[in-house]
């Protein structure tokens, strides 16, 4: 019998279906994948089951009861648990707080810390997710953070374990660790749900996996009797177009985007040591690297948002490691941000205020001190028409459209007036499949028009698919940089992601 | 259904706001009907009660200005008080030093004297949040009580009329008082000072590229600094305009209404501006109208005193209420609102 059921489960949000009599089953002691693109439904699913979000219709049986959450708390009081893709984490608090957090154990309020840790590393023992119980969060790294909250369900005897995107921001390493993991979990007769968009990591941990497009069910079939093929066939609804690059049209006079050794020293932490690279126009460098590795600092201290320690950086030959954001961005450099709700975009604004954050200060769009309204709607008219943006109207908040549109819209305003540089932080996270390829096809053309182009990625895909040449970041340096050619050694480019350099020390892992 | 769930969550505010009245006015133990006939022939009664409600709005538009503008590049200011008070410093002190002065000139200068008094009032409060992020909530409310004890102050001392025994200012001279529109009324030239602001300040927010700045920063700070936008200006800049509006307030109550400097010049507009730009979703038109309504309330809420022993007290309830009303409208409402 199956130990979860959803039954024809409905859910709209404005009118628009998120959910349309989508069923699922679930087997006692199996490992089952929710695989969809983004906005398939996935996780509206899985929050209808743990009380977030209420269904509109459809029935839900846990155990053969039929069950109807109205919060987290009932879901969890009923031994069903879920780890989101962003982390319920109190950064100040240690790890056993977090655990027992919001729990009345006995002593309550002052209960026995000492006892609570033994149970919490009986329990982590047993699985293997050894944590420190006094270390506090904010020093753990992320796939450590991701141990603490899966024991956090342990801790509440979870039967089923729901996580979200759980591999999003591990190393190749740490997903193989935590695939060790899932796999006590399962023989300990738990069931977990893993809803994701990566195939290969389907076919290597999962039993079962069910597919979901646009709100519907299109297949539940068994791990064994599937290709990554057919999944993915399954997954997109229609062929893709493969990409393809174009050898580099070297240009002679232009020296590119030159960084010279530079470092970055914020409160006494080192956030760049010595980074050194030169882009040449019409190039594609791919940044690989676990999240929070230097990333961030290393775009913002180009686009000038934080200023280097110690450095230059120069564009075509002119130095501009003194300028503002402004006249940096005036030279020509874009700037899509891997965080566009808070750094590219106002949200509360609609599209042509948007449009403006880079315009106003473009003297062609003021007309004696005022802003020239016309011209600006008549540049965002054309701007969605050529980006094919989907909005209802001009005057739509940015709150209101897809993440896909939104990023079309960073795009559009980031690239208008052939930018020399770009600046890429993921710039396909959280996109579907259709806006992801849009975007990566823009990157593309920008660089056959001779844009030198920083790319920054956590998927390593994207990073081996458009790349010329890719270098690896570690703790805010460059572990080294290769050509991206077919013979490129990808778990050499795993352990250097984890901070590993020499071949001998991969021999003795 | 998004519109009409809007709508009737309003009406809703309306009702309830109207029940708590009525229980209000017969826990006093007044007759409700007279209370408000009262309270609506207290407002429209006569020319001179509407006038009076213009008189009340002059001071709560300006400073409600004030704060919206703040409000809009993300400035709390909770201290359009003091700054009025400033302003109110700004137009006595100017108007005896510069007293040979015709009034073409003397009026413009006062009320740019009021505009920068209020303004380093607020731009003080504002440059320490921009630059060491001081809570711009707690040291504009602590200037208040600055600016209040200096006017309390100088009544007592050099701005003191010799020749009474009250601490307040003698009368402005005649080139520094703004002029009255109709003699059986009080109502003067400060409307029109507050209305040619309200166009003014509507033109730099909603349509020049330093308005859009400021609200661009008001919305997301981080967005705008990724984009070149410097918040520091615009925190500063708006914090100056903001204050100085409030300060222009203090200069209209002083040259248009009392025609001289005394202890609490203001029955708490500053504070009240806050309510105001609040219901006026910190727009310009938002506030006059908000403005209006406050003081009509006010007006009103005396006829209801006079007329059918209610005390005026009952007033500011009720724009407590309407305040509480309006802040908690999206979880009291949810069911009628769209899920966000």
């Amino acid at each position: 019998m199956a130990l979860l059921s959803m039954k024809n489960i409905c859910k709209s949000f404005f009118g628009k279906r998120a959910n349309n009599r989508v069923c699922f089953d679930l087997m006692p002691g199996e490992i089952h994948a929710l695989l969809g693109e983004n906005g398939a439904g996935k996780t509206t699913l899985m929050n209808i089951l743990y009380g977030i979000y209420s269904r509109d219709s459809g029935v839900i049986l846990w155990k053969g009861q039929e069950v109807s959450f109205t919060s987290p708390r009932e879901a969890i009081a009923c031994h069903i648990g879920m780890v989101h893709q962003h982390f319920m984490l109190v950064p100040t608090l240690t790890v056993s707080q977090n655990i027992t957090l919001g729990l009345r154990e006995k002593g309550y309020p002052f209960p026995d810390r000492k006892a609570l840790n033994a149970t919490i590393t009986e329990v982590s023992e047993k699985y293997g997710l050894e944590i420190d119980v006094n270390a506090y969060i904010s020093s753990l790294s992320v796939g450590e953070q991701q141990r603490v909250e899966i024991i956090k369900l342990l801790y509440r005897d979870a039967e089923l374990l729901i996580l979200d995107e759980p591999t999003a921001m591990l190393t190749p390493q740490e997903t193989e660790y935590f695939f060790e993991v899932l796999r006590k979990l399962r023989a300990d007769g738990r069931s977990v749900i893993i809803i994701t968009h990566r195939i290969p990591e389907i076919m290597s941990i999962t039993d079962r996996v069910t597919v979901l497009r646009d709100g519907c069910n299109v297949v539940t079939e068994k791990t064994s009797d599937i290709t990554e093929q057919e999944l993915s066939q399954y997954m997109i609804g229609r062929q893709l177009n493969s990409i393809q690059r174009e050898p580099i049209v070297p240009d002679a006079g232009r020296e590119g985007l030159l960084l010279e050794d530079v470092s970055l020293k914020e409160k006494n932490i080192k956030g760049l040591d010595s980074i050194s690279l030169q882009i040449a126009p019409g190039e594609i460098v791919g940044v690989a690297g676990v999240d929070g590795n230097g990333q961030k600092e290393l775009v913002e201290v180009i686009l000038g948002i934080r200023k280097q320690s110690s450095g230059k950086i120069g564009l075509d030959g002119l130095d501009m490691s003194s300028m503002s954001v402004l006249e940096r961005k005036k030279l020509g450099i874009g700037y899509i941000s891997d965080d566009r709700q808070q750094d590219g975009l106002v949200m509360d604004m609609n599209l042509t205020d948007n449009m403006l954050l880079k315009t106003h200060t473009e003297q062609q769009f003021i007309k004696g001190g005022l802003i020239n309204a016309r011209l600006v709607w008549e540049d965002t008219k054309k701007v969605v028409e050529e980006y094919a943006i989907k909005t209802p109207d001009l005057n739509t908040p940015l709150r209101n459209l897809s993440g896909g549109n939104q990023q079309k819209l960073i795009l559009a305003r980031e690239m208008a007036g052939d930018p020399k540089a770009i600046v890429a932080h993921q710039p396909t996270r959280g996109l579907d499949i259709g806006a992801t390829e849009f975007v990566q096809q823009q990157l593309l053309q920008r660089r056959s028009k001779g844009c030198c182009i920083l790319l920054i990625s956590a998927d390593l895909e994207e990073i081996l698919l458009l790349s010329d040449r890719i270098a690896v970041i570690y703790k805010g340096r460059f572990m080294g940089i290769f050509p991206n050619t077919k013979d490129l050694n990808l778990s050499h480019i795993g352990l250097m992601m984890a901070g590993r350099t020499s071949e001998v020390r991969e021999e003795s892992l | 259904m998004k519109q009409s769930g809007n709508v009737l969550s309003f009406l809703g505010i309306a009702i309830l706001t109207l029940g708590i009245s009525i229980l209000l006015i017969l826990m006093v133990g007044s007759n409700v009907n007279q209370a408000f006939f009262s309270f609506l022939s207290g407002i429209f009664g006569s020319f001179y009660s509407v006038s009076e409600v213009l008189v009340k709005a002059i001071p709560l538009i300006l400073t409600g200005l004030g704060v919206a503008v703040g409000a809009r590049s993300g400035f709390i200011n909770i201290g359009a008080e003091g700054q009025l008070y400033m302003g109110a410093i700004a137009v006595t002190c100017m108007a005896f030093w510069l007293n040979d002065l015709p009034a073409i000139l003397m009026i413009p200068l006062v009320i740019l004297g009021g505009f920068v008094f209020g303004g380093v009032w607020s731009v003080i409060p504002g440059f320490l949040k921009a630059r060491f992020g001081i809570s711009e909530v707690i040291t504009t409310l602590m200037f208040n009580y600055i600016a209040i004890s200096i006017v309390g102050i100088l009544v007592r001392t050099i701005l003191k009329d010799p020749s009474s025994s009250l601490p307040m200012s003698a009368f402005l001279p005649d080139s520094a008082t703004l002029p009255v529109f109709m003699s059986t009324t009080r109502l003067h030239a400060g409307l029109l000072v507050a209305l040619i602001s309200v166009v003014l300040v509507w033109i730099l927010v909603w349509k020049t590229p330093i308005g859009y700045e400021m609200r661009a920063v008001g919305l997301n700070p981080r967005a705008s600094k990724c984009s070149g936008i410097s918040v520091y200006k615009n925190i500063v800049l708006s914090s100056l305009i903001s204050g100085g509006l409030a300060g222009i307030a203090g200069v209209c109550e002083v040259s248009g209404l009392h025609h001289k400097l005394l202890e609490g010049i203001s029955p708490g507009y500053g504070y009240i501006a806050i309510i105001v730009a609040l219901l006026g979703k910190n727009h310009p038109l938002g506030v006059v109208i908000s403005a209006l309504g406050i003081a009509a309330l006010q007006v009103g809420s005396l006829g209801m005193q006079r007329m059918a022993g209610v005390p005026t007290s009952i007033s500011s309830i009720i724009m407590g209420v309407v305040v509480l009303l309006i802040l908690a409208r999206k979880s009291l409402f949810r069911r009628l609102l769209p899920d966000e």
